[in-house]
């Protein structure tokens, strides 16, 4: 009996091996994922017995929890898990195309671009058209942020720590912008923007879930067809030159799938911080260094980050609702510091 | 290698087109929902016609039509509301304020921005009242919890939750926060108690007209006094040029420096050297009590500048209620500001 397990396309372009215990793992967190699904369903104002939820959720309800399971709860613990698994995978890319473990969406300056959108959006839009078109803003502002930062780091090619240089540069680019937004316009945008920048998944709805699902489901599945490149990479550019990766395009596609889940994710909660970073770092501590195994337990993980944090937002200061980012910023900043000390060295 | 470097290069093409597609799923979804909202306000005013045209036809049922169900517009749309509400939630300070102005004691308010939980000078009426959050973000499940008949909310603050407020209850929303009169207005034909809402506004106008009366007379040749509304933060200043103190102000007669006369809600003062800007004959300040505001405050009026303003010179700085004067935003305490006027000019009410 082998330890690994490989799967690969019949012209072998797409391959990947995956350690058995890798499936042990992901088997477990997916199990986990669906634990902390159910007690979210159950917790908050009123607390709804879990046997109760699973009965609702199987259709076996009376109907009398359809108004907070189906309007509020549900939508909010989905568009949790959705974000924090966009972001999980977005950051496992990051890391494994600079080939650094500090890099993130928030570092390369994604969080930034679009943060710069949604606060334009709030200082100058708000009011004069639908709130519902604040995703769309940060979206556009994550991906002009990122065509800067890769055309900048362009020359002749482009490297990993040009790409992270730059990409700091032009996030504290984008921050400075932001606060001179925030510094020029009145109280009420401020409060607003500070609760979008600090990321929250309040008032989510089925309409917010819908249109965060398929970034999801086609982005995650297609960062998997990157798997042999991906591991390849790890060895270095010259390396997988030389083992045949056209490394400028892979690298292209990749920073782009990386952009597109970062940015849908950040444009539905708002500047949720450092789970893009820890949610990898957990993920290689259990599930070794396969990136085909790395991406759905980066998902399980970044989902499961963020549910938790939302359902402590929800419910630790009752009845208040604190937004989820102070949560996430509350676990990560910590793990962020231990990662630095950790690579003191490096 | 050819084969697959031309199907990563397909890869990219399809790439790009999926994430177009999502983009655009995006607009058509926000736009969607626009046009949703806007069919559904279309479908009630229908229903609204026909429900007319029955009347017509049925004179009794008119009336009784008429004494129940009220259909009332405000910045999120129409909401129709059955009857008298009696269990009313407010989300924002403004509306917390006003509905206990206008007789009513709500059945679930939102945290107040300081002095927490509710402002002082509404605790007499609102400490037993259940907090459903901060203004910011309410929990829609304390508000369902409390079963309410009637939301007051704001379009700024509550603009994405509208939907599922409206579930919970009808639910009206005013346009902004500090507006007060409007609120009153709002609330007073939401809750179907019009006529005491208009006793409010009266008795407001009365008071600002002896109050602006009585300044004219004891100030003479003086009035209209030229007045700065000041704000000290921990590390800059501010001049408040409009907004809820700057508007009751104005209503008062009292004029504001040339300077202020700007549309921009705020001036930020970041340098002791702007301090001329804040020249007036009167000047209000409201600030936060922490160390470090304080510290900026002594930092500020220690300046020589400070000295050569013609209020300090004529001694008419005044320290006001920063939660009357600034944060709460309603009726009440409007009425508390211009009885803080009446005091600082030895006035009688």
């Amino acid at each position: 009996m082998t330890k690994f397990i490989s799967v690969r396309s019949k012209s072998g372009s797409i391959s990947c091996q995956l350690n058995k215990k890798t499936l042990y793992i992901f088997t477990i967190l997916f199990l986990f994922s669906l634990l902390i699904f159910v007690i979210s369903l159950s917790v908050g104002s009123s607390h709804i017995h879990p046997l109760a939820v699973i009965k609702h959720l199987f259709g076996y309800g009376s109907g009398e929890y359809d108004f907070t399971i189906n309007t509020l709860r549900l939508p909010r613990v989905l568009l949790a898990f959705l974000v924090g698994s966009a972001l999980g995978v977005s950051g496992l890319i990051l890391q494994g195309i600079v080939r650094n473990p500090l890099a993130s969406p928030d570092i390369i300056g994604i969080t930034g671009g679009a943060s710069v959108g949604a606060v334009i959006f709030i200082v100058y839009f708000v009011g004069a058209i639908s709130i519902k078109l604040m995703p769309l803003a940060a979206l556009l502002g994550a991906t002009i942020v990122s065509i800067i930062v890769y055309s900048l780091s362009w020359k002749k090619g482009v490297t990993p720590i040009r790409l992270v240089l730059i990409g700091i540069g032009v996030a504290a680019a984008a921050n400075a912008i932001v606060t001179m937004f925030i510094v020029l316009s009145d109280t009420f945008a401020t409060t607003r923007a500070y609760l979008w920048l600090t990321g929250s998944l309040y008032g989510a709805n089925l309409q917010d879930v819908l249109s965060m699902l398929p970034w999801v489901l086609i982005f995650i599945p297609v960062s998997l067809l990157f798997s042999r490149t991906m591991d390849v990479k790890e060895l270095g550019d010259d390396v997988a030159l030389g083992l045949g990766v056209n490394v400028q395009l892979q690298r292209l596609l990749l920073l782009f799938i990386s952009v597109s889940l970062a940015g849908a994710a950040v444009a539905f909660a708002g500047g949720i911080g450092f789970v893009g970073l820890i949610a990898p770092h957990i993920a290689r501590m259990l599930a070794g260094r396969s990136f085909a195994g790395l991406v759905p337990t980066s998902a399980l993980i970044g989902g499961i980050i963020v549910m938790v944090a939302d359902i402590v937002a929800r419910t630790a200061f009752l009845p208040l609702d604190i937004p989820a980012g102070v949560f996430t910023s509350g676990i990560g900043a910590p793990f962020f510091i231990y990662l630095l000390y950790r690579n003191r060295n490096m | 290698m050819f084969t697959t470097y031309s199907l990563r290069r397909k890869w990219s093409f399809s790439l790009l087109a999926i994430f177009l597609s999502l983009v655009l799923a995006l607009v058509g979804c926000g736009n969607q929902e626009a046009e949703g909202n806007e069919d559904a306000d279309q479908t009630e005013n229908n229903q609204e016609a026909e429900n007319n045209q029955e009347d017509e036809t049925n004179e009794e049922e008119q009336a009784a039509e008429t004494e129940n169900v009220r259909t009332i517009e405000h910045a999120m749309g129409t909401t129709e509301i059955d009857g008298t509400p009696e269990r009313i939630v407010t989300l924002y300070q403004g509306a917390n304020d006003a509905a206990i102005a206008l007789g009513v004691t709500p059945v679930g308010i939102v945290e107040s921005w300081i002095e927490q939980p509710v402002y002082k000078y509404l605790r007499d009426e609102l400490s037993e009242v259940p907090i459903v959050g901060l203004e910011t973000q309410p929990n829609l499940e304390e508000i369902a919890k409390l079963n309410p008949d009637l939301i007051i909310a704001s379009k700024l603050r509550h603009e994405e939750v509208y939907d599922q407020l409206s579930q919970i209850a009808p639910t009206v929303s005013h346009e902004t926060v500090f507006k007060y009169k409007e609120t009153v207005e709002l609330m007073g034909s939401a809750m179907n108690i019009e006529d005491k809402a208009d006793e409010v506004l009266s008795a407001w106008d009365e008071r600002v007209t002896d109050l602006s009366g009585k300044l004219e007379e004891k100030l003479g040749d003086q009035w209209p006094l030229n007045v700065s509304v000041l704000n000290f933060r921990e590390d800059h200043a501010r001049i408040y040029n409009t907004g809820f103190a700057g508007s009751i102000l104005d209503e008062l007669g009292f004029t504001r420096p040339e300077n202020q006369q700007i549309d921009d809600a705020v001036t930020m003062l970041n340098d002791k050297e702007s301090i001329t800007e804040m020249n007036a004959d009167v000047f209000y300040i409201f600030m936060d009590d922490s160390e470090a505001v304080q510290q900026t405050y002594e930092e500020w009026t220690n300046h020589p500048l400070w000295a050569d303003l013609d209020a300090v010179k004529a001694d008419q700085v005044y320290q006001v209620d920063l939660a009357t004067w600034n944060m709460a935003g309603g009726i009440l305490a409007a009425n508390l500001m211009l009885d803080d006027i009446y005091d600082r000019f030895d006035l009688e009410k």
